[in-house]
């Protein structure tokens, strides 16, 4: 058999550029496209933040910062930014609160093919289509919708409850689409705890509150932060939800960008806030990127 | 032994009490399209005339249409690269793998309002403009990285020695991935297909913002409708929506044992 | 069939050294075993000579052509992988027949040639069964089918016997090197089992930290190892150090041992190996032989192994292994006060 490839002394350089090819045209494409849908718009919003105009139509914007300004000089936006945030960590707390329990039941006490099913039926509804799921909630919340009708068979005489376009509103709709991720996140902590551990410890004398408080809470703190922070960082910057189940009551952040891009037409603005969200966003994830690396293992 | 009983069985009804309230919403927004009073009243009046009603609502319909059509080619160019990526990772070691990796994070980790400003901001300045072909940009990007996680859990079960045999044995690099890596990835690139499908036909943020007046997708237009007043309709084609989303996921499921099981 | 030739090949990942300056002939038709402990190199030159990495020094001939920077697939080498490595979607059948199919042999052609393979590792009939329908020995024979089915140059085995349990493992030793003989295919197998190299192998070349120790065969690596390590990985060796005098050496207490070659030169310090099975003990007061090499030592604990004994006696702080057949004799206690007595040509002198 002829040997067509060079007989240099060793031959792991000329192996290497061969691979480092196969690896380019495999990787390549999924990338570069990350790079022209994501990472070079990302860019080009950060050059539109720091310019009086936008440039398009013929118009030339010139480098300024007052855009970024604008949101240190009003209380408007940076009260804003606080009920956002203030937002974020009801949800996540309210997720944290029902989830865990859930999780722990299906990770503990739910066993074999019960366990995957239970779990689907958890998780189907988070993939599942955002908006018709928060419009199916409007349904329920409206005035002389089903759940106050529900609650008046239930209790005779309570009379009306419209909780449309109300703040409660909001945090419920987004605790229904986030709750599961929670669920999901604390379930893969939890699952990993060996059941050895606990068993030792009820052997000790532990009571259930200490396994709870002791074990079980640590133990899956690193699956209860990541669930916490990939939540709190959608909800901020959500628009959809609070429009829909806040209307007048329901602006954040997220919706004031939003208004920036499709009906006031300031994109420089609208990027400069969404830069400070983002910054929002990586200072939470480089706070708690040592967690959420132990959570990724 | 008895108390042990009882706070299992709490649990159990506790967690029925978390599926209620996850699926309860949907069921009733459900189970009111088929009533044909238009404001709720009890007791319900079973009746399709909403579903007839959408048939003839050609914006929905063709939200609806194009809603398919942009996951489509989403499925077909995600599933694509995604997968390609995926084998490169299990395969190769290599300087900046880690770092690629986790450039796969942002586009799900910041939020999709962000994203999706900056694609309508860049698209419209580099002159791509709006519209279905921007979704289309824009939802590959945002199921690549599912693409590549679901497909890479799938390989983790995958023997690395299987393809090394097969090469041994005289197989090209296309010879291996054709009787070898694909067979065994099959049921993770189905799985990644049918999530990315998901991932795009459920698309509201990005959706939203790079369509046009005239077209757009089912999520933008049922969003329009929800916020002009209510039609009934919406109900109706809400719950063909879900249903069918759900329907794919159950698949998703199915072809993904998730927790590594198989 | 042909011959493999390593020639001064290196290998680096990063700073480490997996294969320094290795040489090594291996000759068409043998049987050829790698042996050394993890982390020796061993198979990383298995992979290198495979065709799925390549030395950064050093060339690799196989025969008698450069293999360069040829890939696996083009190289006409069979492998046979510890894990099997047996497509688990395709019938034992088609997973035989593989390397044939991709070398677009005809239909006809592949049937006669996967029968025969099959039929030699005795493992007719079994053709659509799926891997995971066999045992672990049947799923042995498959991936070795499947390796010499198209008749390659080469054979490679990485550690082919680690997956069987005992009971298994003896025989498919004999199998192992009947089927060898049978095709007659140049044969370079890696372990890390020093009974599995010394069993299989024509040849053995040991190795440590990316060099060759020795190279010989069995009997005679095993006989007269070159070095300390050589003698204590290849078998149990006792080692006494002590400074050569003559055609011996003296020992720290100032008993002298006769060894079996010249020592070197008087008062260089020095270290020679006895195997266990070569050291006889008898009572500390029976007649004093004056021929051999003699140590009087204290039995501290003596475990039964049903055919043997084994002894394990102390000796100036240093505690001395001997191996003794079970001949019905009566066995010594501990607490025994016992002579070891050995001959001088079982006495090697190693490197330390």
């Amino acid at each position: 058999m002829t040997v067509a490839a060079s007989t240099e002394a060793g031959g792991s350089a000329k192996a290497r550029r061969g691979e480092a090819r196969r690896i380019a045209v495999l990787t390549g494409p999924a990338y570069l496209w990350l790079a022209v849908t994501v990472f070079l718009p990302i860019s080009a919003m950060l050059y539109f933040s720091l310019l009086s105009e936008a440039p398009i139509a013929g118009r030339v914007g010139q480098f300024t910062l007052e855009n970024y300004q604008a949101f240190f000089d009003k209380a408007f936006y940076q009260s804003l930014m606080l009920r956002s945030l203030r937002l974020g960590a009801e949800v996540s707390f309210y997720c944290f609160l029902f989830g865990f329990p859930c999780a722990l039941v299906l990770a503990k006490v739910v066993k074999g093919r019960w366990r995957e099913a239970m779990f689907l039926l958890v998780i189907i509804p988070f993939w599942s289509n955002a908006l018709v799921r928060i419009f199916s909630w409007t349904m329920v919340l409206r005035g002389n919708g089903i759940l106050e009708q529900f609650l008046n068979a239930v209790i005779p005489g309570f009379g009306g409850l419209d909780l449309m376009f109300t703040y409660p509103a909001i945090v419920i709709g987004l605790v229904h689409s986030y709750l599961p991720y929670m669920i999901l996140t604390c379930y893969i902590s939890l699952q990993a705890i060996d059941d050895d551990l606990i068993e030792a410890a009820r052997s000790l004398g532990a009571s259930r509150w200490t396994i709870l408080t002791r074990i079980l809470l640590p133990l899956s703190m690193p699956g209860i932060v990541a669930g916490a922070v990939l939540i709190f960082v959608p909800v901020i910057g959500s628009f959809m939800e609070p429009r829909i189940l806040g209307g007048r009551n329901g602006t954040f952040i997220g919706t004031v960008i939003e208004d920036q891009f499709t009906a006031v037409f300031n994109w420089p603005l609208g990027a400069a806030l969404s830069f400070i969200l983002l910054g929002c966003v990586l200072i939470i994830f480089a706070a708690f990127h040592p967690i959420l690396r132990r959570a990724a293992r | 032994m008895r108390r042990r009983i009882g706070l299992a069985t709490l649990g159990r009804v506790y967690l029925a009490l978390v599926l209620m309230f996850l699926y309860i919403p949907i069921l009733v927004m459900a189970v009111m399209s088929f009533n044909a009073s238009q404001f709720y009243t009890l007791p319900i009046d079973w009746s399709l005339r909403w579903y007839e009603a959408l048939s003839g609502n050609s914006k929905l319909l063709n939200a609806g249409f194009n809603s398919i059509v942009v996951a489509v080619v989403t499925t077909a160019i995600a599933s694509t690269l995604g997968t390609a990526a995926a084998i490169a990772f299990f395969r190769y070691e290599f300087r900046g793998k880690q770092v690629l990796q986790l450039l796969l994070f942002p586009p799900i980790a910041i939020p999709w309002l962000i994203t999706g400003t900056a694609m309508l901001l860049f698209f419209f300045w580099a002159g791509i403009g709006r519209g279905l072909h921007a979704m289309v940009l824009g939802h590959v990007a945002l199921a690549l990285p599912y693409v590549i996680i679901v497909v890479s859990a799938r390989l983790k079960a995958f023997d690395p020695d299987l393809e090394a045999a097969a090469r041994s044995l005289g197989a090209s690099p296309a010879q291996v991935v054709r009787h070898v890596t694909f067979p065994f990835i099959a049921p993770g690139f189905i799985a990644a297909a049918l999530f990315a499908f998901a991932v795009s036909f459920d698309q509201f943020v990005i959706s939203y913002f790079l369509a046009v007046p005239g077209v757009s997708t089912l999520p933008v237009e049922i969003y329009t409708a929800i916020r002009k007043g209510f039609t009934p309709e919406i109900n109706a084609i809400s719950t063909i929506v879900i249903v069918f989303s759900m329907t794919l996921l159950v698949g998703v499921a199915r072809y993904y044992r998730f927790g590594g099981e198989r | 069939m042909a011959s493999v030739s390593v020639r001064d090949v290196s290998k680096l990942f990063g700073s480490f050294k997996a294969l320094d300056d290795i040489s090594i002939e291996f000759a068409d038709g043998g049987f050829y075993g790698l042996l050394g402990p993890s982390g020796s190199g061993k198979t990383t030159l298995l992979r290198l000579i495979a065709g799925f990495d390549f030395p950064d020094s050093g060339e690799i001939e196989i025969g008698g052509e450069p293999v360069g920077a040829l890939p696996a697939e083009k190289r006409d080498i069979g492998m046979m992988f510890q894990s099997y490595a047996l497509f688990p979607n395709m019938s034992v059948f088609d997973n035989v027949a593989f390397g044939l199919m991709v070398r677009n042999t005809a239909r006809a052609e592949i049937a006669r040639r996967v029968g025969e393979a099959l039929e030699l590792v005795r493992l007719t009939g079994l053709d659509d069964r799926k891997p995971h329908q066999l045992s672990g020995g049947q799923r042995q024979r498959v991936a070795l089918a499947r390796a010499i089915v198209f008749h390659p140059r080469v054979l490679l085995l990485d550690e082919p016997l680690s997956a069987l349990d005992k009971a298994l493992r003896v025989g498919m030793q004999v199998e192992l090197k009947r089927i060898q003989r049978e095709i007659g295919i140049t044969t370079i197998f890696v372990t890390h089992d020093q009974e599995e190299a010394l069993t299989l192998s024509d040849r053995i070349g040991v190795l440590r930290d990316g060099r060759l120790v020795q190279e010989g065969a069995p009997k005679e690596i095993y006989d007269r190892p070159e070095s300390a390590f050589a003698a204590t990985f290849l078998g149990d060796a006792n080692l006494f150090r002590g400074r050569a005098n003559g055609d011996g050496v003296v020992l720290a207490d100032g008993s002298r041992m006769r060894t079996a070659d010249a020592p070197g030169k008087t008062g260089e310090e020095v270290v020679c190996a006895v195997r266990p099975e070569r050291i006889e003990v008898v009572p500390a007061d029976g007649p004093a032989d004056g021929e051999g090499n003699k140590l009087d030592a204290t039995v501290s604990e003596a475990i039964f192994a049903g055919n043997s004994m084994t002894y394990l006696a102390s000796w100036q702080n240093q505690t001395v292994k001997v191996i003794a057949q079970n001949r019905g004799a009566e066995p010594f206690e501990a607490g025994a006060r016992v002579r070891l007595v050995w001959r001088p040509a079982d006495t090697v002198v190693v490197t330390p």
